[in-house]
């Protein structure tokens, strides 16, 4: 542990708790384990005293922000977790000067258990090319050189090469084993809606039935609503209780965004998103 | 509705022989009788004509019908008509829908079989649609009777005098120090060879002084808000620096102003003062201090039209002015700039002395013009030869694809202009000569005999003569047939280039302001091309004249009376009728976003930041649908088009 940052981290949090400046700060403190981490609202000084930072924070933060709107509050980000908070300034969710970002440095994140840490980096952070958060009132910590590996989406490839039936073999397999928790939606910083079309009785989207069929349906519709969207911070696919590979289906169409609009979502809090716009020369085929 | 029983009518239409031809009307219909909340339904020869309506209003009365489906040709053709024979029974207009078993069926196959199964399907579809139709609410506004005219050319003045001598209030507001746009430039108008500025200053005098016109020149619309009937516009008053009410035009200060600059209305041919009237004629008769050339402005010391100006009207401390008006309709009359042919390397325009283009023509060839109206060269010489050449920039892959359309005959008179003040040789360089308007052809015979030399091909090459000979200090101009590709070459003193008619560079600007479209040529576009060509999509505002496309002074005119007529039409009634398939934003599901707001093509959405929620005004809602399809939340619904009535209709298809 970096005992110099987290002292940064805490002095930061309990002068902005003491001037006022916010009303709560969500940061990372020690788990029940006390080896992995866990979120942290501090609303008193004393409580920032428990902030920590290490390679065991994998919560994308910015999350809880949408259930602090209109609220001053203070959030640690890490380079990726920023993604999200450009997003949610683009879609009009939060307020810029409603939020106090504390930018962190990140070295990246372990796969870890309850009461245990790995020595593995996740797989997000082996292809991740930030070296600091993109948008921040403070950085703390150092921005990193980082020898990442360039996002190939090699397994997105051998995914599409295979048949579509043994792709739709796979899914059902996968998708049986959903027991529709809903925790992917839960967790997601673009999941928002005030009433999602998963419960939305008239017209009903989607069964209540929990079935391949059905889940299946509102995979696939979960996935479309984050096309050009997802800022890759994969935490879906870290809550999911069944381990249904979340991170296929959004990187696929994160592959495809890309592709076909040069667009990554949450890298510009002001580029409109590409299924809010048209430009002409998106369809050549129409001509002038 | 939900509570009272659903009772359709179904009416297959056999169009003649159009429907019926290929499809079974006969098992169609009893087919559909058979359909859930099917009481009634039958076939006929003409749905559309008087015995076929009054079929359908005898049912809704007798039977107690409570929805109605026709299946016949395109709701673009007769759904009025039908909504209308609901109505005249007491049924709400909104409770009908159609199927078309025409366009979309006996039309694209021959097949009778396979004719009958879509018709049925269609039908299925229709009538499932139908059953979740809710009546909608038909509203009607009142229409403020004073209009808004953008733009002080010939279509704006036409136009706004013919409202105004309606004894209806017009606002006219024009960008330049005053009225007349590009015709008051020109010398004479074809194909009459009338004085161009005789036929129009009676016209801009009137408007000068009618009691039913305010007249705003210097002055641009910055913003213009509200719905047909009721708009509200913003008007920036540039400061002129003389003051319209105590300025006498005596033109003293005009003189005495000791400072000169290229003149716009001249083209650059002239010079102009720094305080100045574009032309003798200008409506109104003030001048305005030109702020970016004037001494006083720029280093502190002159002041000599303030000096010299009996009237006291100079105001050196003059500043902008923002005025409201309200206005029931707009009339957008911004007409058209010149290509600048300098883009187009091949032409040598701004390489060479003595290349011009038609309107800089115009000008030399005018009397008030910077020669007296003497056809000269830039060192004061007569030009012995002079080429004109078509389609600059225009019916050009690399420019404007389309037509300018007045080139052709505006060269023509060009060169009877120049054989009868000169003894030039004339060449027209073209591509092809059209002459599609009234009198047009006649007037090509006329020149024609006249011995101008036609000469087609489009323009490769303009270079400098020099070193061959005979033809020293001339320009040579190389010419390429484009259907055999023969090459010719002319020699020429003077060249005269058609410069395209393009839209103004702000068009994308002004369409915003005003909520209308563009087409991708850049010019305004028409709500349709042939049957509403001067109403655009928004309704209350209007485009006539070259802002909608090229053309010439007659057409313009034509235009400019149209749109009046169809405004007059509107105050006349005094109120509108608003669309009432309309979106409509559930505050419960909205998260804010205002991807709507952007999107929506006739800013009907605004955000309410209290609620954070969007907002949707229903009187500017035109009911594209746009924002309910890009809604993330799903929280606008578009009445008319509602998700079950949708979902309904595709299950009807698929079934």
């Amino acid at each position: 542990m970096d005992m110099e940052l987290i002292q940064q981290i805490r002095g930061k949090a309990r002068s902005l708790l003491e001037e006022g400046t916010v009303e709560g700060v969500i940061g990372y403190e020690r788990a029940g384990d006390g080896v992995t981490s866990r979120p942290l609202f501090a609303y008193d000084s004393s409580a920032a005293e428990r902030l920590i930072f290490d390679d065991t924070c994998t919560h994308n933060l910015v999350k809880y922000l949408l259930g602090k709107r209109g609220k001053k509050m203070a959030v640690m980000v890490k380079p990726c977790d920023s993604r999200a908070i450009n997003l949610l300034l683009n879609e009009r969710q939060i307020d810029r000067d409603k939020v106090f970002i504390i930018g962190v440095g990140c070295p990246g994140v372990v796969e870890t258990e309850w009461n245990h840490k790995s020595e593995t980096l996740q797989a997000r952070c082996r292809s991740c090319l930030l070296t600091k958060p993109l948008v921040y009132d403070v950085l703390l910590g150092r921005e990193l050189a980082r020898k990442a590996e360039e996002e190939t989406y090699s397994d997105i490839l051998e995914a599409e090469a295979e048949s579509v039936v043994s792709r739709r073999e796979f899914w059902r397999e996968q998708f049986s084993r959903c027991i529709r928790c809903y925790a992917c939606r839960q967790v997601c910083p673009g999941c928002y809606c005030p009433v999602c079309f998963a419960e939305q009785l008239e017209p009903l989207w989607v069964g209540i039935r929990i079935a391949p069929e059905e889940n299946t349906l509102w995979q696939t519709i979960r996935t479309f609503h984050l096309a050009g969207r997802c800022i890759g911070c994969n935490e879906c696919e870290r809550v999911c209780p069944v381990d249904i590979p979340l991170s296929l289906l959004n990187r696929k169409l994160e592959k495809d965004v890309k592709e076909l609009f040069a667009f990554q979502a949450g890298l510009d809090p002001e580029e409109p998103p590409p299924f809010a716009t048209f430009r002409k020369e998106e369809m050549p085929e129409l001509g002038e | 509705m939900t509570t009272r029983e659903v009772r359709t009518g179904v009416y297959i239409c056999h169009c003649g022989t159009n429907i019926a031809g290929t499809v079974d009307v006969a098992a169609v219909s009893r087919y559909a009788s058979q359909l859930d909340s099917v009481v009634v339904a039958r076939d006929y020869r003409f749905m559309c004509s008087e015995p076929g309506q009054e079929m359908i209003k005898r049912d809704i009365k007798e039977l107690g019908l409570n929805r109605v489906v026709v299946a016949s040709c395109s709701p673009k053709m007769h759904e009025p008509t039908f909504r209308k024979a609901c109505e005249q029974a007491g049924l709400n207009r909104h409770l009908f829908q159609m199927a078309n078993i025409r366009e979309h069926c006996s039309w694209v196959t021959s097949d009778r079989e396979e004719a009958t199964e879509k018709a049925k399907a269609l039908v299925r579809a229709a009538v499932r649609r139908v059953f979740y139709h809710e009546p909608l609410e038909i509203r009607e506004v009142p229409v403020n009777p004073n209009t808004l005219v953008v733009g002080g050319g010939i279509a704006g003045i036409q136009a706004a005098l013919q409202i105004a001598n309606s004894r209806h209030k017009v606002y006219l507001v024009e960008r330049e120090p005053s009225i007349g746009g590009h015709m008051i430039q020109m010398d004479k108008t074809f194909p009459t060879l009338d004085c161009s500025a005789c036929i129009l200053t009676p016209h801009m005098s009137e408007l000068g002084s009618h009691p039913y016109i305010e007249l705003f020149t210097y002055s641009e619309v910055e913003e213009v808000s509200g719905y047909v009937g009721n708009f509200k516009a913003r008007i920036r008053k540039k400061a002129r620096y003389v003051d319209e009410q105590k300025c006498t035009g005596c033109g003293v200060c005009q003189e005495k102003c000791p400072w000169k600059v290229p003149s716009e209305f001249e083209m650059g041919l002239g010079q102009r003062k720094v305080i100045y009237t574009p032309f003798p004629q200008a409506v109104p008769n003030v001048p305005v201090i030109d702020r970016e050339n004037c001494i006083y402005f720029q280093k502190g010391k002159c002041r000599a039209c303030e000096k010299f100006c009996e009237a006291g009207a100079i105001n050196f401390n003059d500043e902008d002015k923002l005025i409201e008006v309200e206005v029931g309709n707009v009339i957008i009359a911004t007409g058209f700039q010149n290509f600048d042919p300098s883009l187009a390397a091949q032409y040598g325009y701004g390489k060479f002395d003595d290349i011009i283009t038609g309107l800089q023509f115009e000008r030399l060839c005018n009397a008030t013009g910077p020669t007296a109206g003497n056809i000269q060269l830039k060192d004061g010489s007569v030009p012995r030869s002079v080429a004109i050449v078509h389609c600059v920039g225009s019916r050009d892959e690399e420019f404007h694809d389309y037509c300018s359309r007045v080139c052709c005959m505006y060269a023509l008179k060009h060169s009877h202009l120049i054989k009868e003040r000169t003894d030039a040789q004339v060449y027209q360089i073209f591509t092809d000569i059209r002459c599609f308007g009234k009198d047009y052809e006649d007037f090509y015979e006329r020149l024609a005999g006249e011995g101008v030399n036609f000469v087609r091909g489009k323009v490769k090459r303009v270079a400098s003569a020099d070193g061959k000979g005979l033809d020293q200090g001339k320009l040579m101009i190389t010419a390429e047939d484009p259907d055999n590709g023969k090459v010719s070459q002319v020699f020429a003193d003077m060249v005269i280039l058609c410069a395209a008619i393009e839209p103004r560079q702000d068009t994308d600007k002004v369409a915003r302001i005003f909520s209308v479209n563009c087409k991708a040529d850049g010019f305004f576009l028409e709500r349709h091309p042939k049957l509403d060509p001067v109403a655009t999509m928004t309704d209350g505002i209007y485009v006539v004249g070259c802002c909608q496309g090229p053309k010439d002074i007659p057409d313009t005119v034509s235009q400019a009376s149209a749109a009046a007529a169809k405004i007059l039409a509107v105050v006349t009634k005094g109120k509108v009728e608003l669309e009432a398939s309309t979106a409509v934003i559930d505050e419960v599901l909205c998260s804010g976003c205002r991807i709507c707001n952007l999107l929506c093509p006739y800013n009907a959405i605004s955000f309410d930041a209290e609620k954070k929620v969007s907002n949707i005004n229903e009187a500017l809602c035109k009911g594209c649908g746009t924002c309910v399809a890009a809604c993330p939340s799903r929280a606008i619904t578009h009445r008319h088009f509602t998700t079950e009535e949708i979902m309904a209709e595709i299950e009807g298809v698929l079934v």
